[in-house]
């Protein structure tokens, strides 16, 4: 009975989507208002129906109904509550079903938001947004429909151990959803831009925000990608260049190089057409994306393992792929106007080298992430590139970019002079030099850190100078750029704190019995029990470690190895102490508990825990930069920069 | 209508699509090796540590495992403990890594902090790893006694794992 509801609901989402895309882009040719009206209608219907079947299917969850065949594949009785209302997104069919709920979230919020806005712009949108609706509310209904009936059994097998290992696993989907679903609005906006051939002043602001809300959602997405690897995986780093993870920062990278190109454009009126690309980029990545993680053709440990929707995706992928081109090549030379750069040493010449090096960092990762496909097709065997290649190409890039937050801020729109350039970079060179010297003093020796020290102290200086530059009114004033230099800030201690943590970490790997201790860095390691628990859901195996510094006891560790009933091998899980500084991390290899013997890793890293606080920090910089300004401050604004619609006209 | 977007675009997408599309349908962790069943490729490499060189044909008469892995290769850490344990207890068996893309430092750090007791070779233009057709580190071959390989193994190796296919070496 539930099953045929969410069918039902899920059948008639395709029909509304489907018939709104149509009357979206009838309405957009002949310019009705009415026809927008009814798209609009149509929009805020797939939206209710997608948060009726989410709702259905957690009613089947809960109630624990084993004939909806996604309760029967991820349901169990045995697993706490909160594990069953978060399996929505445990698995293949009910993922893509949350992905139908947020799209519609997406759509109606950007509807209703634009509701006396841009009519000319707008049926385009929303015949694009529900063009996308209809192939995942397709996806739901055929090749991954989670509610199909089947014969009832007593219990299910309940979700992936990985989602129930951790906390973090609840809200890292969520947020990369939002992330990779939001990019589907700035894409509907640009696709919008091109079939009117045109792209006016006021029509960036929906372009920018929604480009800047997912890209905020995106960042922290990583971010807690990254720290759930690092607390749950124990082999103690934090990125692996994995083929999803490469997936999830693709998007990141063209949409983080569109919000720069994004400020040329409202500045200089130039790069519309390149700005519209990289937007476009960004969407068709997010399901390059969905494709890796969902077909099953790259070996990772986020892979959904059934492969049946791959080639469903791969045709959308082809379809948007082509209307993105289609629509690029007849309309960018209509973008495009007569503002110009003046010159390349200037702040905007500065955007583009730093739009350059994103594309750059874009397709290295894409070729390396491919590379096992590539070979493949021409080789007929898979072979993948690696660590290595990612860390060689990316290093530099990486280094590069961090030279441009600092470099760029500083110097002047327009023409910079001789005068201006040499005073813009000689007080934060020395601040940048006064930090890397304190890093060589404190024991860095690895050349790219300290370069890395150098750029990031000079980074910092130009990003506070300028954050603050005109005193406490600029927050309120200059809302948008203040939150820029927030995220730039926040870049900054990012990319140091990688750099730091990836090459300064000390590591010991120790077998020790009951009682038994080993020291690391500062911190004295005791081994003091090893225990069997059992939980409901999962049998674990703790070794209990006292840790102590010069005498003092600081914490107790509980690295852990977990057996779920449902996972041939257990999954271990280490144990963290965190501090501002450093972070001790433990990690069981092997363990016995009859014997009470352990071999343990340890790892001291430091500086790993401003990873997460700094791009944190950038999340909130982009919130600062998207809440909307007040009319006063929008008219100081608008001072400096291009009149409305004067270059594009 | 702009005509190097419609190519570079048009371009770009056929590449893309036909690449996946080629990659559609199969499990990358189930590739089967073309060279079951054939004699093991010939290499001679130098040993990490000792300098020694190592020729694989040397070694016919007794079952080889040769275990391809990397320092930068986080399953590797994984699996080293089960290949010192298991080069320990099997009798008469050669266990020899082969590691690829890397650097002979960090393989003797390695090896000084989680053990070696068997020789590790360093192929430093990763030949032999491509005539063995290594797609990802870890991968694990297993030969017979005439130096013909009997099975491959992809991804970190269990106790069971490896004692399951060492037997097959060692019919």
């Amino acid at each position: 009975m539930t099953a045929a509801l969410g069918r039902f609901i899920v059948l008639a989402s395709v029909f509304v989507s489907a018939a709104g895309s149509i009357v979206a882009f009838a309405a957009g040719r002949k310019r009705s208002l009415d026809g927008l009206q009814m798209a609009r209608r149509f929009a805020y219907a797939f939206a209710a129906l997608m948060a009726l079947a989410t709702l259905v299917m957690e009613y089947a969850l809960l109630t624990h109904d084993f004939s909806v065949g996604y309760v029967a594949h991820v349901g169990s009785r045995e697993v706490p509550t909160w594990v069953t209302i978060v399996s929505l997104w445990s698995s293949l069919e009910g993922s893509i079903l949350f992905w139908g709920l947020v799209l519609g979230a997406y759509i109606a919020g950007a509807t209703w938001l634009t509701r006396n806005q841009h009519s000319d712009y707008m049926p385009y949108a929303i015949g694009t947004w529900l063009g996308c609706a209809t192939f995942f509310s397709f996806l739901i209904a055929g090749p991954a429909n989670p509610f199909l009936t089947v014969p009832a059994a007593p219990d299910g097998p309940g979700p992936n151990a990985l989602l129930q290992n951790h906390m973090l696993m609840i809200i890292h989907p969520p947020f990369l959803y939002l992330g990779y679903v939001g990019m589907t609005i700035p894409f509907g906006f640009a696709c919008a831009a091109l079939l009117r051939g045109r792209l006016g002043h006021s029509f960036l602001r929906p372009l920018r925000s929604s480009l800047l809300l997912a890209w905020i959602f995106l960042t922290i997405a990583i971010m807690l990608g990254g720290w759930w690897a690092y607390e749950v995986l124990g082999w103690g780093g934090y990125w692996a260049w994995d083929p999803v993870e490469n997936a999830s920062l693709l998007p990141w990278l063209t949409a983080t190089a569109a919000l720069h190109s994004a400020v040329v454009m409202e500045r200089r009126g130039v790069l519309k057409g390149w700005t519209v690309t990289l937007v476009q980029g960004s969407f068709l990545l997010t399901i390059l994306g969905t494709f890796m993680t969902r077909s099953g053709v790259f070996n990772s440990v986020h892979s959904f393992t059934q492969s049946a929707i791959g080639p469903t995706i791969l045709v959308f992928l082809a379809a948007t792929l082509l209307y993105s081109v289609v629509l690029l090549a007849l309309r960018i030379n209509s973008l495009e106007s007569d503002g110009r750069i003046e010159s390349p040493v200037s702040r905007e010449g500065m955007f583009l080298v730093n739009n350059l090096l994103f594309v750059l960092l874009t397709f290295t990762v894409l070729i390396g992430t491919l590379f096992p496909l590539i070979n493949e097709a021409f080789k007929g065997r898979q072979m993948s590139v690696g660590r290595p290649y990612f860390d060689s190409m990316v290093v530099p890039v990486g280094t590069a970019l961090l030279f441009l937050i600092g470099v760029g801020p500083a110097l002047p729109w327009g023409r910079a002079t001789k005068q201006q350039v040499i005073r813009s970079l000689l007080l934060p060179f020395i601040s940048g030099a006064v930090v890397a010297i304190i890093g060589f003093i404190a024991g860095v020796r690895n050349p790219w850190t300290i370069l890395t020290l150098l750029f990031g102290g000079y980074a910092a200086f130009v990003t506070f100078n300028e954050m603050f530059r005109g005193g406490p009114k600029v927050v309120r004033r200059g809302r948008r750029r203040f939150g820029a230099y927030v995220v730039h800030a926040g870049a900054v201690i990012v990319l140091v704190s990688i750099a730091v943590s990836s090459t300064m970490r000390t590591s010991k790997e120790v077998r020790m019995t009951r009682g038994q201790a080993a020291n690391i860095g500062p911190y004295t390691v005791t081994f003091i029990a090893a225990e069997d628990r059992t939980e409901p859901h999962r049998q674990s195996t703790i070794a209990r470690f006292a840790i102590t510094s010069n005498g003092k006891p600081v914490t107790t560790l509980e690295p852990r190895m977990n057996q779920y009933a449902t996972m041939r091998e257990p999954i271990g899980t280490p144990d963290v102490h965190s501090t501002l500084t450093r972070d001790l991390y433990l990690s069981i290899m092997n363990i016995d508990p009859g014997t009470q013997t352990v071999s343990v890793m340890m790892l001291i890293t430091p500086m790993v825990s401003w990873i997460w606080i700094a791009v944190f920090m950038m999340g909130i910089g982009g919130v600062i930069a998207l809440i909307p300004l007040r009319r006063a401050a929008i008219v100081s604004e608008a001072k400096d920069s291009v009149p409305e619609d004067a270059v594009t006209a | 209508m702009n005509r190097t977007v419609l190519i570079v675009g048009a371009a770009i997408t056929l590449a893309l699509v036909a690449v996946l599309f080629v990659g559609l349908g199969k499990d990358p962790a189930e590739i089967k090796s073309p060279l079951i069943g054939k004699p093991a490729p010939e290499f001679a490499l130098k040993a990490v540590g000792t300098g020694q060189t190592i020729d694989i044909a040397a070694l016919r008469g007794k079952p080889v495992v040769l275990n391809f892995w990397a320092t930068w290769c986080v399953p590797c850490y994984q699996e080293h403990p089960v290949l010192v344990q298991n080069a320990q207890i099997i009798p008469n068996v050669q266990f020899i890594g082969v590691v690829f893309n890397d650097t002979e430092d960090k393989i003797n750090a390695f090896l000084r902090e989680r053990g070696s007791v068997y020789p590790t070779l360093l192929d430093e233009q990763g030949k032999t790893a491509i005539a063995y057709g290594v797609g990802g580190v870890p991968e694990t071959y297993f030969l017979n006694r005439q130096g013909v390989i009997v099975a491959k193994f992809t991804g970190p190796m269990t106790t069971e794992i490896l004692q399951s296919n060492v037997a097959k070496a060692l019919q």
